[in-house]
């Protein structure tokens, strides 16, 4: 089998260790007349190519009244165009042995297909069209709204703590573009209308404001012609408004109680305020987050979970955001443990981070970890292309794909102890506590 | 960008699964599906199915009796692995120890003869590598697998040796796994889905041990360590393992690797108890699960269809992928894209070694729940009754011949065909005619797998939501046996 791209060097490391280089991608990073971005990463590993095109335009772009808009917009996506059937797109591509989905977070909505290698033009064609020539009507908004009011039922109405999801960010962020779920609101679900889906697929799905990568089986000027073809005779759209990012700065500690009347076990939420992704202590705040809370070898599993056995579990993550941002911790209290000492243990975890030594072993794994999943990643075409879409969207930088996990071997213990000193305070802190609402005819553990 | 996200279609659809009407108590009369499909033929698609070739693995019988298969690939500097253990899975628990198999599995790793749990745990993440022991209830084997990069591989076959050769399983490593364990297996009785499937599969299997789902809590409860000694001791052999690896290594190194890290994992002479298939299931019946302050209701339909090794399993396949395999499937373009019941709907099929299940499931709006389920079973009933038309038929064979190109990106997914190979003992040739069997299926054996299979009598229908809207729907249908959370029958009609 033919290596992907360039295989790294072997280094001898002091006896039988050998750490192999992995291997870069490299790509080409364009745009067409109209001003959509294109990025081509060819490799001939696999008959296999995939897409991904990210438009900007999330959750944070909804207005208010219309919360949950962009992501049933995105399932207008598949309800035809000029040259395409209703449900047409995901028949011709499942039908032709590809996969695809598409996916709303707060900060873009990003659609995606792999499929065999003979069918590229075919690929290019099904995204084209619906970004020129959307179909809009009445009865598809109707039926996918049902579909999404569907899917926010089976996710959260109908789920243990889906409630809790929603509180978490509305009560820790006041900047109404970032505080509300992306799913939205049945009321707001059921306002939509189609003149709102015909402004906004005007506003924000226009070419120049999108970004598609294209990766695997293929050739680059090969791409670059079809999309020539295809996506340039889209026309460009002046520029959506900018989102206000902008917020207070917390100064006092918040607190929710909710009850669950599907939850058996109760559950604690604690969520601290922390600058975007963007920001240079991103690399600090994610190995933060890794040394409190991620795998087994992490402090709260070893301390809370395994030693104190205050907790079935207990994790810290902080996702990416461009704007208003939290670093999440969350924990479930083992039966007969109360919850303030379960909290309490979390908060002496978080001091222990800030005062006591930071191993060299708790910083090898994150950037082993990093390593590991940048390699990893590499092995499917589509997350290459949607890696280098996303980064090219957040960082304007699809490289990053090549320099993320490099960086962190110049992070030192003293600027992870800083992160958790500077944002890891009480008055940034906001805490929801979730307790099981008892309900006749089931057992639960209080 | 990782943040919470929100897809247009669920691809992995829980198995959850909806019942046939009792004998033509419903009418079936639903329309083909057409408001939910378009199609205007304008794309231009490559009416060619790519060719591919798949590589093949080297394989190597070891003196110990387990089997080597090893699929180099140096495209990445990364290998991974799984070792395959018959007899070790929960198929073979002692009857009044459900779980006893899935407990062993997930305690070897909580300390060897010279290594703690907290050791075990930190090694693995500081070389950033994954391994992992598990054994479901229902399984007949259990599974050590995991993967790192090049380098680190050695070391991990050296821990993954300690942990499947000297598992000391401490006490109180066992006292905490309980108590963690009983929080999730109480939290799981929250999610409607799992009550759903749970109840399918007591239903579907009866006894067998196909009709379990997960362990309980007294089963938890009366595990000693003796009993994880003892289950591990006779169970973890290696006569009929298979080891799999791929990835960045040959099989020359595999194999020294593998034979002087497992040096003392000697053969025991010893075989499995042979694998038997449920009792059939007599007529079919509506069981309700009350889940009060449900706002959906979750369906199963489904009943006993076929073992892996089967003659009907290609043409099952293919009868499925129109049914319901996924959203080109009749049930996700009629009930989803037409109707908007639901956000996710799909059918599949477990084919174990012994008679597996094939099943239907959704998740729907309260109030829609009749007019749902009718659809569902009207669909099923429309793929006995009518033949598939020729377009459909060909679209979804196309769709699973040309699907295999993308397997070539994942050397795991590569290696996990050549594994079922080995497994089921199918023929050496079997992948490489692959697309020629499924090419041969004509509507006739399409329709006749629908017969028999999907046959009313057959099928189990399972619903669990709000008892207050829910019950009197189904009492419709023909009488209902309601049960509430906790899995206790509380009444019938």
């Amino acid at each position: 089998m033919r290596r992907l791209l360039v295989m790294g060097v072997v280094l001898a490391l002091g006896g039988s260790l050998a750490a192999v280089t992995p291997p870069t991608i490299k790509y080409s990073d364009t745009k067409l007349k109209n001003g959509l971005r294109l990025i081509v990463a060819e490799d001939h590993v696999a008959p296999v190519f995939s897409i991904a095109v990210v438009y900007n335009v999330g959750s944070r772009n909804e207005r208010e009244g219309r919360t949950g808009f962009a992501h049933l917009f995105e399932h207008m996506m598949f309800r035809g165009s000029e040259n395409v059937g209703v449900g047409e797109h995901f028949y011709t591509i499942f039908s032709n042995g590809g996969t695809m989905n598409g996916t709303t977070d707060k900060e873009r909505t990003l659609y995606f297909e792999t499929m065999p290698a003979n069918q590229l033009e075919a690929g290019m064609f099904l995204e084209a069209d619906r970004m020129r020539s959307l179909a809009i009507t009445k009865e598809s908004l109707d039926n996918q709204r049902n579909a999404v009011q569907e899917e926010r039922r089976s996710r959260l109405d109908d789920q243990p703590y889906g409630h809790t999801f929603e509180a978490i960010d509305e009560q820790a962020i006041d900047n109404p573009a970032y505080k509300h779920s992306v799913i939205g609101s049945m009321n707001d679900l059921n306002a939509a209308s189609v003149d709102d889906v015909a402004s906004f697929f005007r506003t924000y799905y226009a070419p120049n404001n999108a970004i598609i990568a294209v990766t695997g089986d293929v050739t680059t000027s090969h791409v670059q012609e079809l999309a020539r073809k295809y996506f340039e005779p889209v026309p460009a759209q002046p520029a959506p408004p900018k989102v206000d990012i902008a917020q207070a700065p917390q100064t006092a500690e918040r607190r929710l109680s909710l009850d669950d009347a599907l939850a058996r076990v109760p559950r604690l939420d604690i969520s601290y305020r922390i600058p975007s992704s963007l920001s240079p202590d991103d690399d600090s705040i994610r190995v933060l987050a890794l040394v409190l809370g991620s795998g087994r070898s992490s402090r709260f599993y070893e301390t809370i979970v395994r030693q104190k056995q205050l907790a079935s579990s207990a994790s810290a993550f902080a996702p990416d955001s461009r704007g208003p941002r939290l670093f999440q911790i969350g924990a479930t209290p083992i039966p007969g443990k109360s919850l303030e000492d379960l909290e309490a243990a979390i908060y002496a975890e978080i001091e222990r981070v800030k005062t006591g030594p930071i191993e060299n072993w708790e910083i090898e794994k994150a950037r082993n970890t990093a390593r590991r999943q940048f390699v990893g990643g590499l092995q499917s075409s589509l997350n290459r292309a949607i890696d280098l879409a996303e980064y090219a969207l957040m960082y304007d930088n699809p490289g990053e794909i090549n320099t993320r996990y490099l960086r962190l071997d110049k992070l030192n213990a003293a600027a992870i102890q800083r992160v958790a000193k500077q944002y890891l305070t009480p008055e940034n802190r906001s805490v929801v506590i979730t307790r099981p609402k008892a309900a006749a005819g089931r057992g639960g553990l209080q | 960008m990782r943040t919470y996200r929100t897809s247009i279609v669920a691809l992995a659809v829980l198995a959850l699964s909806a019942m046939l009407a009792a004998q033509g108590q419903m009418p079936p009369q639903p329309q083909s599906p057409t408001k939910g499909l378009v199609r205007k033929g304008k794309v231009p698609v490559s009416n060619e199915i790519l060719k591919t070739k798949l590589p093949t693995p080297a394989e190597v019988d070891l003196p110990n009796g387990a089997h080597l298969m090893v699929l180099e690939d140096h495209r990445l500097p990364q290998v991974s692995f799984q070792i395959f253990i018959s007899g070790a899975g929960g198929y073979y628990d002692p009857p009044d120890n459900a779980g006893l198999a899935s407990f062993t599995a997930s305690l070897m790793r909580e300390g060897t003869t010279t290594r703690t749990s907290e050791q075990i745990s930190q090694r693995l993440e500081v070389m950033a590598a994954s391994l992992s022991v598990g054994a479901s209830v229902a399984a007949t084997e259990a599974t050590v697998s995991g993967g790192s990069l090049s380098e680190q591989f050695p070391a991990l076959i050296e821990m993954a040796a300690d942990v499947v050769l000297h598992p000391s399983f401490p006490e109180e490593e066992l006292a905490r796994f309980k108590q963690r364990t009983r929080v999730s297996l109480t939290q799981v009785r929250a999610n409607p889905g799992f009550l759903a499937q749970e109840m399918f599969q007591r239903v579907v299997y009866g006894d067998h041990p196909g009709s379990r789902l997960l362990a309980t809590i007294p089963s938890l409860d009366k595990t000693t360590r003796d009993s994880l000694v003892e289950f591990h001791r006779t169970h973890y052999v290696p006569d009929h393992a298979a080891i799999a690896i791929s990835g960045d290594i040959s099989m020359a190194e595999a194999r020294t690797l593998i034979e002087s890290r497992f040096a003392a994992w000697k053969k025991a002479g010893t075989t499995p108890a042979p694998v038997t298939d449920p009792a059939p299931i007599s007529g079919s019946k509506i069981y309700f699960i009350a889940r009060p302050n449900s706002v959906q209701t979750n369906l199963i339909v489904g009943g006993q269809a076929i073992e892996r090794t089967n003659p009907d399993y290609d043409t099952l396949q293919v009868m499925n992928k129109v049914l319901g395999g996924g959203p080109t499937g009749r049930l996700f373009i009629h009930l989803r894209e037409e109707k908007g019941y639901t956000y996710g709907i799909g059918s599949s099929i477990n084919a174990p070694m012994h008679r597996g299940e094939w099943s239907a499931s959704t998740s729907v709006r309260t109030d829609v729940t009749e007019p749902a389920l009718h659809d569902l079973l009207a669909e099923i009933a429309q793929m006995r009754d009518q033949p598939v038309s020729d377009e459909e038929l060909a679209d979804a064979k196309r769709a699973m011949i040309a699907n295999f190109a993308l397997s070539l990106e994942t050397p795991s997914q590569l290696l996990n065909y050549y594994v079922t190979r080995w497994r089921y003992h199918l023929p050496a040739d079997y992948w490489d005619r692959y697309a020629e069997r499924i090419s041969a299926v004509g509507k006739d054996q399409a329709q006749a797998v629908a017969r028999k299979y999907l046959a009313a009598e057959r099928l189990q229908i399972v619903a669990v939501g709000d008892p207050t809207k829910v019950g009197d729907v189904l009492k419709k249908l023909g009488s209902v046996e309601t049960y509430d959370a906790d899995g206790k029958r509380i009444g019938s009609n």
